[in-house]
């Protein structure tokens, strides 16, 4: 199996894309004279590919990326050696031979930061509570497959579990979604909350990936 | 980050466009700095990106520990109708701090269009559009680049001009802003004295009165100005700065890859190429030198390509030698190595061979001119046979397109002319048939044609814009022409654009009014056809009471005082208005290698050198 490195994305590096982020990978594995394994073909390239693709704005403090590293470099030199041909915000973490199969990633945990900068309504938390506590949260969601141009997902069934913290001009939901087949962007959450509740909608929410999870809700690697 | 730009970025297309942040962007401490300069391209971010002056000026200003240079670059639509709801001040993207705060304000101008976006990002900083509604020395509002040979339209607006190759002025000017600084001058007090700096053009010290026909009567000097700015050299390509360490976009940008700057200059004379007079005289860098920057620039990016530049690359004395070297090293790392700008007479097998190597890029040649006696005239000295054997080595070795580069409505130019352009692609399709080994594959030469720009400081800086409709039929003439060749694709430019080129780049200050009404009235991004409104320009002209048709297609008279007549580019006038008489001869004048035609260039050269 291939290698991978699990990394963060903060700060100004949240707006880079995801393909992008790729091609900055490509460079600084070369910037940092790390040999990694190319595609072959025509157009030889070096092969790096990110484990579900993280929405433009979004931090993350648990990124996973597969190449595979050939000789000459040990795993443990990678992670500093990298994150100094970075650009501001990619920090690499760690570097190891993968041993789970992808598909084993089954849950994302998500800390999504609700901003009321003039203070937060005091109902709104409630009004947070009984919008997740429902039995279904049924809503349209964009996508090119299907003829009409939306499908619909509910909600509920996609969240595992959440908590909910408030301080006065914000609320914190700490959610963990299903990350594939399907997986749950957080921003439906945020819609389908400022959609029932329009009166609580928050100035700005940002989102931040915490932790990537297997299907026992450990940490994934 | 700035809290209201965290806000505004995720409403915003390509974000990262507008975050900084990048690999090797310079960030210093504001407190330890004492001069900050922004550097502006009147573009987007992927074009200005790529600009190569910019990343020059960039890297030798922040070599410097008491300046911190930043980018600064025109956003798009949807970012600039953030901004300008949420109150963000255009910033510099390294710090984020508003550029209405710097020291400097400085635009490169590469090309006319771009002239509403200097007086939208002004604007966007809440800077006055006016120099003379910005009494305080700070901050100083200067611009550099092509365009400054002639920069009338934008005088009012920029503090001065810097003229030619800005590596060692920018410094100096910035030098003397110190001590300004220090003892507390006014800005007049700077503007005086920086105008003494050889290279610096301060519009405001010169007075320019019009005839009644609108011609320029007479464009006084004031304060001791003097009264013509020769532009700037570097005398020694070896010992100048090269950027090895630049900036590398998280975002893709157009040209994403290492350039690696062979020479200065052109050694060719094209009459009609303001860059092949401006840039003049020849400076080669050396081989070794090149592959050595080349091959750093390669570890320090990253990337994984590379492309040579220059005005004509297979001029290069040592082509062949610096790209066996480069390839030696591009080669087994998967680095492509490309090389644009290829005269039609010296793309050879060996050349060729090298060239495959790596990577299979597209093959361009410019010929300007559909038949010999008007290629003489333009002194483009390109001979039929040797293009026909510049394609047929291409497409016996694989290639199975080619592109090629004309203008219409050069001076001379007849239908015979015209047609000749249909005949000689003709020409070029027949010697793929003959020579290509898969016939199977097919073929695809892409004809395009412009309409000809006559440029300041040109041996056609006297000649007319033919007319519009004149340039119309003349594309139509060729379109018909093209009708039964499937295998040629025609394409023509857009003559508004053009159009517009012709008036702003002979233009005089009295332009700067008609800028301004179009400004005000929404016009920026003029390159971009989304944005373009031709008709908007056309109403800032009768606005302003001015005739595009005077600045476009009137012909110059000989002696006339063109608004340009304080620039110089150090070739002398009598040399452009001779080969504008050969032109009319067909008779050409050969390169600089060959022969000195004595243009009055290699005086720039201090040292007394010969060019080449």
């Amino acid at each position: 199996m291939a290698d991978r490195l699990l990394f963060s994305k903060t700060g100004r590096a949240r707006y880079i894309s995801h393909l992008d982020l790729m091609r900055t990978f490509q460079r600084a594995f070369a910037r940092a004279k790390i040999p990694i394994k190319h595609t072959e073909g025509f157009n030889p390239h070096p092969f790096v590919s990110i484990a579900l693709p993280l929405s433009v704005g979004y931090s993350s403090q648990c990124e996973i990326l597969e190449f595979t590293l050939l000789e000459g470099t040990g795993y443990e030199e990678v992670p500093e050696r990298l994150t100094a041909a970075m650009p501001e915000g990619i920090v690499v973490h760690q570097c190891y031979p993968a041993q789970r199969k992808l598909k084993e990633l089954a849950y994302l945990n998500y800390i999504m930061n609700f901003e009321y900068p003039e203070g937060r309504p005091q109902a709104a938390e409630p009004a947070m509570r009984e919008l997740l506590g429902r039995d279904s949260l049924v809503v349209q969601k964009k996508s090119n497959k299907s003829k009409k141009g939306y499908t619909e997902v509910d909600l509920i069934s996609l969240i595992r579990s959440w908590n909910l913290e408030c301080q006065s001009d914000t609320m914190t939901l700490d959610a963990v979604l299903s990350a594939q087949n399907p997986g749950l962007n957080p921003e439906l959450i945020r819609a389908a909350f400022c959609e029932a509740y329009p009166q609580f909608a928050p100035d700005f929410v940002t989102f931040h990936r915490r932790e990537v999870l297997d299907g026992e809700g450990k940490p994934f690697r | 980050m700035n809290r209201t730009l965290e806000h505004i970025l995720p409403k915003v297309q390509k974000p990262a466009r507008y975050t900084g942040g990048e690999y090797n962007a310079v960030v210093k401490d504001k407190q330890s700095v004492d001069v900050r300069y922004a550097l502006c391209f009147p573009d987007t971010y992927e074009i200005g990106m790529s600009n190569l002056g910019c990343r020059i000026l960039y890297g030798l200003m922040n070599e410097q520990d008491h300046i911190w240079c930043e980018r600064c670059f025109a956003p798009w639509g949807d970012m600039e109708e953030e901004m300008r709801r949420e109150g963000l001040l255009l910033y510099g993207l390294e710090s984020g701090d508003p550029i209405a705060d710097f020291d400097f304000i400085g635009f490169s101008l590469g090309y006319e269009m771009a002239y509403s976006n200097v007086l939208n990002m002004l604007d966007l900083a809440e800077v006055p559009l006016r120099s003379a509604d910005r009494p305080d020395l700070t901050p100083l509002v200067v611009a550099g680049g092509t365009c400054c040979y002639n920069p009338e339209p934008l005088a009012p607006f920029i503090d001065f001009f810097s003229l030619g190759e800005g590596e060692e002025v920018t410094l100096e000017y910035i030098e003397l802003y110190r001590q300004a600084k220090e003892e507390g001058w006014s800005k007049e007090e700077y503007l005086r004295e920086v105008a003494k700096i050889p290279g610096i053009y301060v519009p405001s010290l010169y007075d320019v009165t019009y005839h009644e026909d609108g011609t320029v009567a007479a464009i006084t000097p004031k304060d001791g100005a003097p009264a013509t700015v020769t532009k700037r050299i570097v005398q020694d390509m070896d010992k100048s700065y090269f950027p090895v360490k630049t900036i590398i976009p998280s975002t893709e940008i157009v040209h994403d890859r290492v350039m690696l700057e062979l020479f200065r200059g052109c050694i060719r004379g094209c009459r009609f190429c303001q860059a092949g007079y401006a840039y003049r005289p020849v400076r080669n860098r050396n081989p070794q030198l090149l592959a050595q920057y080349g091959k750093a620039a390669c570890e320090d990016s990253g990337y994984q390509e590379m492309t040579l530049s220059s005005l004509s690359s297979t001029d290069y004395p040592c082509l062949m030698e610096l790209c066996d070297d480069l390839l030696d090293y591009c080669a087994p790392r998967d680095i492509g190595l490309s090389l644009p700008s290829l005269r039609a007479d010296t793309f050879s097998m060996s050349l060729m061979e090298r060239l495959q190597r790596v990577r299979k890029g597209g093959l361009t040649f410019a010929p300007e001119a559909g038949t010999q006696r008007l290629r003489d005239a333009i002194n483009k000295n390109l001979r039929e046979e040797d293009l026909l054997q510049s394609v047929r080595t291409a497409f016996s070795g694989g290639w199975s397109g080619v592109k090629l580069y004309f203008m219409l409505g050069l001076p001379t130019e007849t239908d015979e002319d015209v047609l000749g352009i249909a005949d000689l692609a003709r020409k070029v399709y027949f010697a793929w048939r003959e020579c290509t080994p898969n016939r199977a594959r097919g073929v695809r030469i892409t004809v395009s044609t412009s309409w000809f720009v006559p440029k300041p400081h040109t041996a056609f800086q006297w000649e007319a814009q033919i007319p519009v409709e004149e340039y119309q039929r003349r594309v139509d003439l060729l379109r018909d022409a093209f009708k039964r060749d499937k295998s040629i694709t025609y394409n023509w430019h857009d003559p508004q654009t053009s159009y517009l080129e012709a008036i702003f780049s002979r233009g005089d200050r009295r332009l700067a009014d008609v800028l301004e009404w179009a400004w005000a009235h929404g016009a920026k991004m003029d390159s971009w056809s989304e944005y373009f409104d031709y008709q908007r320009w056309m109403d800032a002209l009768a606005a302003c009471g001015l005739s595009g048709d005077f600045y476009a297609h009137r012909v110059r008279e000989k002696d006339e005082v063109f608004p340009w007549s304080v620039p110089s580019v150090g070739v002398s006038r009598e040399f452009l208005w001779h080969e504008r008489e050969l032109c009319y001869q067909s008779q050409t004048t050969p390169d600089c290698r060959t022969r000195c035609s004595g243009c009055g260039a290699n005086k720039l050269l201090t040292g007394g050198g010969r060019c080449g």
